[in-house]
């Protein structure tokens, strides 16, 4: 069977790689495949897993949305504070959507519609945002929240080790992945990246879809706001701190590209699970934080080395090899 | 409410693993998992020496692992992998009371027990709070420190910021105390600066207190990082001894400005915090104590121990480090 065009060799490399992990897990560490343990992997990567998605789509046109965290945790604070004034859940949640949105939209009009570049402007809403949410809620916390929200962040989809911070993403994520590799916007959001001038000349409306693109991580940022919320029962300033350099990271690690125009879902997604992976196993062996981030930098280091050489090396070795086939025609 | 969370986790807990495991009772030491604030803190390096020191004596076994940063969402993480890897019992050092207590929760009821050392977690989440020293005896010891070394004139505080909490419960008290204590009577406080906990910062506040106060005899800096900042930035100006400084700091930072007798401080054992933690945790562990008031459980070389209020063990008073007794501070 044919590999699709939208699966690069990157994709299917990281993706057998992190089932090679998955598998190593299984036979050679007793405590991982515990339903406890496989739940609470999974729950763990419930904010990042979303937020890859949004910010993939910003690397790809050659912006960034540094911000992501900090809307989260803006996000949260809302919710929290929206619940400690005794708003029901529901409303509540729509109008930290609407927040996150919003906060979206400050981000895409200063790109936009003034002009500036998004690693700067979101540079400073990185602090901006999160500097909000200490104004709102001081270094203090909401840890009083209703019980459908509580049982959200902690309970499993029946009978499956499966948490139901995770599926979100996984109903999100479908329709993502169609709406990027099947449709025109997708095209167009590839194209963008691809060339910026040439994607404006051909009539697609570039900043519309840049600004759109600001609007929908802010909605996203959100929703993992809530989750967030959920998962550790505090709506806090604090919150998620230091996240957007994860997110970035495993985007790189799956294969999108800073210069923009490439990337793909199933790189991104293989890559979320590695890290997961590799940090749990690293993690239920006993070591620490900071040797499990020295990991996960080796192996983005090595996957944008791999990235960078492995096409040359193969188009040199292929160049060499038909320069040889020629020359053989030519000598016989 | 906290009945209904505490359901939904336990509920979550039979989800997770198919049944709850039963806290069994040990009957011989056990595996304690240790989760400090931050991985490659020397602070926590130093106190698992003393949990590694009270393992070899009694048996069982010490793992520690803690996250890069110091969060409570880090933490979280941690504390899933040491349920996972099947501890019996969790000590942790809280980033944040409230945002670990829900998966500290799902941990006991997946038959982990759970205490805390050196930073306490909401108290609902563990069973014993190993606490260095009272708060209320810290700031009584510093104004003692201050007396010894100046007897009598003007002393200033350089305290970390304005609205550090346990800092200005602190101030409080030596106010109080120079109001009412005789022995106090010769000092007398002129001002109170903050640092910021910042190096720079302190530098400069010592050195402007200096200048400002002609005749200040000595400065007591509450806070860890101000106590050596401020040691390091009089030394700078020659007026090392002719400032003296007391407070709170690691003694193994400012050894050098204890043994010359120009600063003193107050310090715990940092190694017997780690020995004591695990004591503690290998009693919960073997059901000899599980938080009441007045339990008793034995803890080595250190003695025996009684919890005290809301399940707190103190490991005894801290002590000022002069150079007599510097030897003693590992940490």
């Amino acid at each position: 069977m044919k590999r699709p065009a939208w699966i690069s060799n990157w994709d299917a490399f990281i993706c057998a790689v992190a089932v090679a992990v998955l598998l190593i897990g299984f036979l050679a560490f007793k405590n991982f495949g515990s339903a406890f343990n496989i739940s609470q992997m999974i729950a763990g990567v419930s904010e990042r897993a979303l937020i890859v998605l949004p910010m993939m789509l910003l690397l790809i046109t050659r912006d960034i949305d540094l911000s992501v965290a900090s809307t989260l945790a803006l996000t949260s604070v809302v919710l929290g504070l929206l619940l400690q004034a005794g708003m029901p859940l529901a409303p509540a949640i729509v109008l930290t959507l609407v927040s996150g949105g919003l906060l979206g939209a400050f981000n895409g009009a200063l790109v936009t519609v003034v002009g500036l570049p998004s690693l700067v402007v979101t540079l400073g809403t990185m602090a901006l945002f999160r500097g909000i949410g200490y104004m709102l809620l001081g270094s203090g916390s909401v840890n009083v929240l209703p019980d459908a929200l509580l049982d959200f962040g902690f309970t499993n989809v029946a009978g499956l080790p499966v948490p139901w911070t995770i599926v979100p993403f996984l109903v999100i994520l479908p329709i993502f992945a169609v709406v990027l590799h099947r449709t025109i916007l997708g095209r167009r959001i590839f194209a963008i990246g691809g060339n910026p001038m040439t994607a404006l000349y051909s009539g697609i409306s570039v900043e519309r879809i840049r600004f759109g693109l600001f609007v929908f991580s802010g909605v996203i940022c959100s929703i993992a706001g809530i989750i967030y919320t959920a998962r550790l029962a505090n709506a806090r300033a604090n919150n998620a701190f230091g996240m957007e350099l994860d997110v970035i990271t495993i985007a790189m690690l799956g294969g999108v590209s800073v210069f923009g125009g490439k990337g793909g879902v199933v790189g991104v997604v293989g890559a979320l699970c590695l890290v997961a992976l590799i940090r749990n196993l690293l993690g239920i062996n006993g070591v620490g934080g900071d040797a499990q981030s020295t990991l996960i930098g080796i192996m983005l280091i090595a996957a944008l080395l791999a990235g960078t050489f492995v096409p040359r090396v193969v188009a040199s070795a292929r160049r060499r090899r038909d320069n040889k086939v020629l020359g053989g025609t030519r000598n016989a | 409410m906290l009945k209904r969370t505490l359901l939904a986790t336990v509920c979550t807990a039979v989800l997770l693993t198919g049944a709850a495991q039963a806290q069994d009772c040990l009957t011989e030491p056990g595996t304690i998992g240790f989760l400090p604030k931050l991985d490659t803190d020397p602070y926590f390096q130093v106190a698992n020496d003393g949990a590694k020191e009270a393992a070899g004596e009694m048996g069982g076994t010490v793992i520690q692992a803690a996250p890069s940063q110091a969060t409570a969402e880090a933490q979280v993480e941690f504390i899933n992998n040491l349920v996972a890897q099947q501890v019996d019992v969790i000590a942790i050092s809280g980033n944040d009371a409230n945002a670990v207590a829900p998966a500290l929760k799902r941990a006991a009821a997946n038959g982990v027990r759970v205490i805390s050392y050196d930073s306490d977690v909401a108290q609902g989440a563990r069973t014993v709070f190993v606490n260095q020293a009272l708060g209320s005896s810290l700031a009584e010891m510093m104004l003692q420190s201050m007396n010894d070394m100046i007897g009598k004139g003007k002393f200033a505080i350089l305290s970390s910021t304005p609205t550090a909490t346990n800092q200005n419960a602190w101030i409080e008290q030596m106010r109080g105390e120079l109001d009412s204590n005789p022995d106090y009577s010769g000092l007398e406080l002129v001002t109170v600066v903050y640092g910021e906990e910042s190096e720079q910062v302190n530098q400069q506040q010592a050195l402007a207190l200096a200048q400002t106060y002609p005749d200040l005899k000595g400065i007591i800096v509450p806070a860890g990082i101000g106590l050596p900042a401020a040691a390091r930035a009089l030394e700078e100006a020659g007026m090392t001894g002719q400032i003296k400084l007391t407070g709170l700091a690691p003694a193994s930072l400012i050894r050098k400005y204890i043994e010359d007798g120009s600063v003193q401080d107050i310090w715990w054992n940092v190694t017997d915090l780690g020995y004591l933690a695990y004591h503690a945790a290998q009693a919960v562990a073997m059901c000899k104590i599980t938080g009441e008031e007045g339990e008793t459980f034995d803890a080595g070389r250190l003695g025996s121990y009684t919890v005290g209020k809301a399940g707190e063990v103190v490991l005894g008073p801290a002590k000022i480090v002069t150079p007599e007794n510097v030897d003693e501070f590992k940490f």
